[in-house]
Order: structure tokens, then C-alpha cells, then sequence
């Protein structure tokens, strides 16, 4: 991030800037201010998210507003308490020094959150504190005297909620104000003091110094804080029970695992004859061209090979979000730091490992909650080992055609349930290994700071769960979505020179044949030939891709994995050793460029995915290599 | 017990009291930390400061104490729990 007075672009409207602690409902008053006229970006140099949002006030004009990453202070420990002194202080390249700020506080924790206050009041420019769940701390008998805060504070406050709506009009008044009167001109970055940057005192004392004033504050302002929440301690007393809380979290474990296979199901199978029958309507309108080819062969297969995840990441990130909203999410965290600190990891690693079931993509963007750097990188590094929904058909296909349907465990388990397990838990054990390698290797330093805010269960609204889909869906589609579909349309024109689309050459003799033949001698100790090889560079547009490559190398057309003569074909192509060694490569090796740009994005840098990468295709390659020997 | 060892067990200077050593509902005084700034540091943005005041309200599933301070519930771990030393002392007002 650049430092120093930014350019900043001509101001035609006021910027405004929210700013809070993490969970105090900034995002919520965010999207109630701004409805869903909102951009998101990311700071330039960092992976910290960006968004702006267009106010329509009901005056009749507009003003941009930012809501700012959550932070409990502004000592530029973390990644997002950096950023957001950045964009107070105006030094961010692009972006003005906000006009106005709007500081919001959970009011149920009054007092902590209210050390924000000081700092940010340095910066000199008209602030509102909006106290939010104003509401919940009139439930559990708390209050506090908003008018004679303001006074002791010296600055604006209004209670509300932001969830309800309440105390809405108030904030659109204040904002009003900030647009009537205009953009500030420009002025000296304002900075922004840190107890821990040129204090007189010592760190903890600066601290306390600050903390013993806003107790007066509090006092002053008649602050009686609220009796901790009934329903909140006796549902902690059943989900943080030493073996029911335990038990629980195995169980809601499981039903996501259920919801994201089962359910996802039939809108995935769905999607797919969509895709199909949409595909074939196409080819029966078109005439017989090459544009029909990139068509169908091309954008029709990419877009289907992106929406066919859609329902499984949706049904995801609707049982994620619902887990964060009510407060679950914090818990479970709690309850699975123990088991991920022993391997390198903590608890907030949790929830991004466990969406990596669905898809690593979300999983790499998801880490960004893990505060701890080193321990970030971790989670984003053994993230694609997780067996995500794309290794599934390559798995069914595989399996079906060379593990025999014959029981195993009687009636529990057959032969080929029992493989599909046994690829899961490789795919666990190598993240486990990797992580607990990588934490005292490259990643080694000072064990990390597990801390985690246990907020009150709520129940979550429709509409927060809804904006939060929406949002996650937009990020996957632009950062899976896109690579996706450009890989796919490049493979397609791969296939179809020498020659050209008029007359595309047989496979064999395209550009993709010849790749194909030439990775076959570093492939051929796996005992895979170059149509093999065909699939595995196809694969990295998405895993699955490899099936319907294969189907068209081997001559057979529209094939799924369900196809008996895709299983033949495969067969006649492949041993028992070599086939579970296909197996294994795919367990391990990063075939997913979407992963890798997003592993380039977090990280800045290529370093880390090149090195994910490489690492986990010398693992997939010795794998591979072992198994085709022995079996 | 006689009267003597209890004397004997005044003399000796108090020994330095570790939040981890601290009973459920027991609420204590911060008094220092054993840590790296930036892990104080990361305590006291999240309201824990010598001279607050905290209560261990439950042990986590996997024995990490779980403290309430200033209304709010913080999960923390036990290494750092056994780095806050405390005192028992009666409120001031």
C-alpha cells in the first residue's frame, strides 16, 4: 500500500467511511444504507476486500459510502486494522480521505468497543457513533444514556438497530448533512495515533490509561451493562458441553456434508440436463460451423462445467451462513481449534477446511478470517487437498469401472464405497501431514493466538442470509467462473489446429494430441498413455473436464460417468495399478487453475501457488507411481 | 489442621495467581501479563487490561477457559490463560 498523500481522484460526491469492531453489524448497516448498489474490490497490493456502495439519500442525492474491515484497534497488527488506517488517513492510492465517518458499536458491548472511539475521533472529521442492538441491550436490562455519551464523547450518537431499520433515519440525516455541505478539500493526511506507535507510555499501560477513561465515560453516561443473555448461557451450556458439544458439532458436520451431496443432487442433475438440452437446442438451430463448434464444444461446455457447482455452493454457504448469523459458527470454532492446533492449524482454519469440500475456491477466500498469517497460509496451502465436488465424477467414473460392486462389510460396505472413503481420507491425511510439516518448516514462528468472541445466539434474518449468497455466489462466478470458462474455450481451439475449425484434425494430430504425447514419457511410469494425458492437461480447466475428454478421445461422444462404454474404453486403456494410480493423482494434484489464480490473488504473489502446486503434483506423481507399481 | 500451619501458610509471599487456576464464577482483577506485546496487545483490544475485572464462565469442550469481560464472552486458550496472572480482590464500588 502506498504511503504518502494519494492522488485522489476529483471529488464529485462525499465519501463516507464505516468503521467498527468485527460483528458489531457494519456490514448489515452497510447493506441496509446502500441496498445492493454496492462494488466490491480489493485494496491495490492487498487481498483485504473493498466495498463501496452508492447511498440514495432521501433528499433526493447520493454519496459513496465504504464499509471498512472490522478491527479492534488500530496497532496494524493485522492485514485489515492496516488497511483500514490506511483509508482513514486517506493514503490509499485511488481513494480520498473520507468526509465523514460513521463509527459503529455493538452496544451490548459498550465499553470494549468504545476504545475505537478516541482514535478515530483524531482524525478530525464529522463522525456518528451508531449505537447498534440497542434493542438486545434493553432485553437484558442493560442501558445507557445516549444523549449525556455523546456529550462526555463529543460527538453524535444515535441508537438503533441495524437489522430493523431502526434509528435508519437518523443516520440518513446525518449523512444528508455530510452531502449538503460537501467534500472536505483536500487537506494533510490526519494520523492516526496508536498506543503503540511514539506513546509516551508503555504499551499495556497506554492501554489502560485509554481503557480507565472510557470507564468514566461509561459512568458518566449512566452505562449499565447488560446481564449476560439466559437463552445465550443455556445453549452454551448444551453446544460447548464437554461430550454433547462435541457431539453436536460431529452431527452438524455431517449435515452439511449431507446437504452439499444429497440435496445438491438433484439441482446439480438438474443443472446438467439444462445445460445438455439448452446445448443440444443450440446445435439443432445453428448451422454446421465452426462458430457452432466453440459454441457447444467451447462456452456451452464451460458455462455448464461452472454452473453444474452452483446448487452444491449454494446449499453450502446457505448452512454456512447460517451457522455464522446465529452464532454457532464462534463455537464450533472453539470446539475444533484443540483438534486443528495439534496439527498446525486453529480454530478459525475450521470453517474454510470444511468448505473446501464444496470447492477450494471459496475455502482460499474464506481463510481470509484466520487473523494469524502464517497459520492463513496453512489453511489456503492444504485447502485443495479437501475433496472437492469436482473430483467426484472423475472418482464415480473410475471406480465404477475397476473396482468390483462386491461387498465388503456385508451389507455396510462394498468394495467401492469403501475406495471412495479411502480417497476422502487421503485427501484429510495429506492436509493434515502437509500442515503439520509446513508449520515447522516454512511456516514455522511463535505458536499463534487462538482468541475467539463467543457473541450471543440470534436468529438470522432472511435477508442477511440472502445478501450473503448473493455476494458469495457473484465472487465464485467472477474468480472460478471466469478461468473456468476461458480454459475451457482455449482447449477447445487447441483441438482444433492444425487445420483450423473448418477442418479440425483427428485428436491425435491437433495441438492438444501433441501435448498429449508430449507429457506421455513423464506420465508413461504411471502407466498412463498420452489420451490419459489429454485428460489430465484438459482437467486443469476443472477436474471433471477429464470426463468428457476422454469420451471424445476415445470416440464415444456425449459420455458422463455413468457411461458403460466410457468404462470400457477406460479399461482397455488402463490396468488395475495404473487406474487406482489415477486415482491417487487426482487426490492429490492441484488440477484446477481457478485455485491457483486465487491462491495468486490472497497471496500476491506467484510464489505460493507455484510451490502449492508443485508440491502437490510430486505428490500425485510418486502416488500415482507407487500404486501402478504394486498393484 | 492446626492454627500453626495456617500461619505458616501466611507467611509465605502469596503465590502468583494464573487466570487458568481460577474456579467457574470467580471473578478476579487482571493484574499483568506474561506475554509478547502483540499478544498483550491482542488481549487488550479485546478488553482484557490489568485492572479489568473477568470471570471464568465455562471450560470449553476441550478444557480452554471461556472468560466474560465487560458483558462479553472471549474463548481463549489455555497456554495464554496460564500467561495472565490475576488477583482476587473485592470490587471497588
Amino acid at each position: 500500500m502506498s504511503t504518502g498523500t494519494a492522488q485522489a481522484p476529483i471529488a464529485t460526491q462525499p465519501l463516507v467511511a464505516l468503521v467498527g469492531p468485527p460483528n458489531a453489524g457494519k456490514t448489515t448497516l452497510f447493506n441496509r444504507l446502500t441496498g445492493l448498489r454496492q462494488k466490491i474490490a480489493n485494496y491495490p497490493g492487498v487481498t483485504v476486500e473493498k466495498k463501496v456502495g452508492v447511498v440514495s439519500l432521501p433528499g433526493g442525492g447520493t454519496i459513496d459510502l465504504v464499509d471498512l474491515p472490522g478491527v479492534n484497534g488500530f496497532s496494524a497488527r493485522t492485514l485489515d486494522e492496516r488497511v483500514t488506517r490506511d483509508v482513514l488517513e486517506g493514503r490509499v492510492a485511488g481513494m480520498r480521505a473520507p468526509d465523514a465517518l460513521v463509527l459503529i458499536v455493538d452496544s451490548t458491548r459498550l465499553e470494549p468497543q468504545l476504545m475505537l472511539v478516541e482514535p478515530v475521533l483524531e482524525i478530525g472529521v464529522p463522525t456518528l457513533l451508531v449505537l447498534n442492538m440497542s434493542d438486545e441491550l434493553a432485553a437484558r436490562g442493560g442501558s445507557v444514556d445516549t444523549a449525556a455519551l455523546g456529550e462526555q464523547l463529543g460527538v453524535e450518537v444515535v441508537a438503533g438497530n441495524a437489522r430493523t431499520g431502526e434509528g435508519s433515519a437518523e443516520v440518513f440525516a446525518f449523512l444528508e448533512k455530510v452531502r449538503e455541505r460537501g467534500p472536505l478539500p483536500e487537506r494533510p493526511c490526519p494520523a492516526i495515533s496508536n498506543v503503540t506507535r511514539g506513546h509516551p507510555l508503555p504499551v499495556v499501560d497506554a492501554f489502560a490509561a485509554r481503557r480507565r477513561h472510557i470507564r468514566e465515560v461509561g459512568r458518566a453516561a449512566r452505562f449499565q451493562a447488560p446481564v449476560p443473555s439466559a437463552v445465550t448461557q443455556k445453549l452454551d451450556s448444551i453446544f460447548l458441553h464437554r461430550v454433547g458439544g462435541p457431539l453436536i458439532f460431529l452431527g452438524v458436520v455431517l449435515l452439511v456434508f449431507q446437504a452439499m451431496f444429497t440435496w445438491a443432487t438433484p439441482f446439480m442433475d438438474g443443472v446438467e440436463a439444462l445445460i445438455a438440452g439448452s446445448g443440444t437446442w443450440v446445435a439443432a438451430t445453428l448451422p454446421d460451423s465452426w462458430i457452432r463448434s466453440l459454441l457447444i464444444d467451447g462456452v456451452w461446455a464451460g458455462v455448464g462445467s461452472v454452473m453444474v457447482f452452483l446448487p452444491q455452493i449454494l446449499i453450502l454457504f446457505l448452512f454456512l451462513g447460517i451457522l455464522e448469523d446465529s452464532g454457532y459458527m464462534a463455537r464450533a470454532a472453539v470446539i475444533a481449534d484443540r483438534m486443528m492446533h495439534r496439527v498446525g492449524l486453529q480454530g478459525r482454519s475450521f470453517l474454510p477446511l470444511l468448505s473446501a469440500y464444496a470447492c477450494a475456491v471459496p475455502a482460499i477466500l474464506a481463510s481470509r478470517t484466520v487473523e494469524d498469517q502464517r497459520d492463513r497460509l496453512t489453511t489456503m496451502f492444504v485447502a485443495p487437498f479437501m475433496t472437492c465436488s469436482a473430483r467426484l465424477p472423475v472418482y464415480a467414473l473410475l471406480i465404477a469401472a475397476f473396482i468390483p460392486d462386491r461387498a465388503l462389510l456385508g451389507p455396510f460396505m462394498s468394495w467401492r464405497s469403501a475406495t471412495l472413503l479411502g480417497l476422502y481420507a487421503l485427501g484429510l491425511i495429506a492436509a493434515i501431514a502437509t500442515a503439520f510439516v509446513l508449520k515447522r518448516t516454512l511456516l514455522r514462528g511463535e505458536p499463534s493466538n487462538f482468541m475467539m468472541e463467543l457473541p450471543p445466539y440470534r436468529l438470522p434474518t432472511l435477508r442477511s442470509i440472502g445478501l450473503r449468497l448473493w455476494d458469495r455466489t457473484k465472487i465464485f462466478m467472477k474468480r472460478a467462473g471466469k478461468i473456468i470458462l476461458s480454459v475451457t474455450v482455449i482447449l477447445w481451439a487447441l483441438a482444433q489446429f492444425p487445420g483450423g475449425p473448418e477442418n479440425p484434425p483427428p485428436i491425435e494430430e491437433s495441438v492438444l494430441g501433441r501435448m498429449g504425447q508430449v507429457v506421455e514419457p513423464a506420465i508413461a511410469p504411471l502407466g498412463f498413455d498420452w489420451q490419459i494425458g489429454i485428460g489430465l492437461i484438459s482437467s486443469l480447466a476443472a477436474r471433471e473436464v477429464i470426463v468428457g475428454t476422454l469420451g471424445t478421445i476415445y470416440g464415444i461422444g456425449e459420455a458422463d460417468e455413468t457411461s458403460l462404454e466410457l468404462q470400457d474404453a477406460l479399461q482397455s486403456h488402463l490396468d488395475l495399478g495404473s487406474a487406482v494410480g489415477l486415482l491417487i493423482f487426482f487426490v492429490f494434484a492441484l488440477q484446477c487453475l481457478s485455485t491457483v489464480a486465487v491462491m495468486r490473488r490472497e497471496t500476491a504473489g506467484w510464489k505460493w501457488p507455484a510451490l502449492q502446486f508443485t508440491y502437490m503434483l510430486a505428490l500425485a506423481w510418486v502416488g500415482a507411481f507407487l500404486a501402478n507399481r504394486l498393484l | 489442621m492446626d492454627g500453626n500451619t495456617a500461619r505458616k501458610i501466611d507467611d509465605v509471599p502469596e503465590r502468583e495467581l494464573r487466570l487458568r487456576d481460577i474456579g467457574i464464577d470467580e471473578e478476579v482483577e487482571v493484574v499483568r501479563f506474561d506475554l509478547p506485546v502483540h499478544q498483550a496487545e491482542q488481549l487488550m483490544e479485546r478488553g482484557i487490561f490489568p485492572g479489568c475485572r473477568l470471570c471464568p464462565v465455562r471450560k470449553s469442550p476441550s478444557g480452554d477457559p471461556i472468560v466474560m469481560v465487560d458483558g462479553v464472552m472471549l474463548a481463549l486458550r489455555d497456554e495464554i490463560a496460564g500467561c495472565v496472572c490475576v488477583k482476587t480482590s473485592p470490587r471497588e464500588d
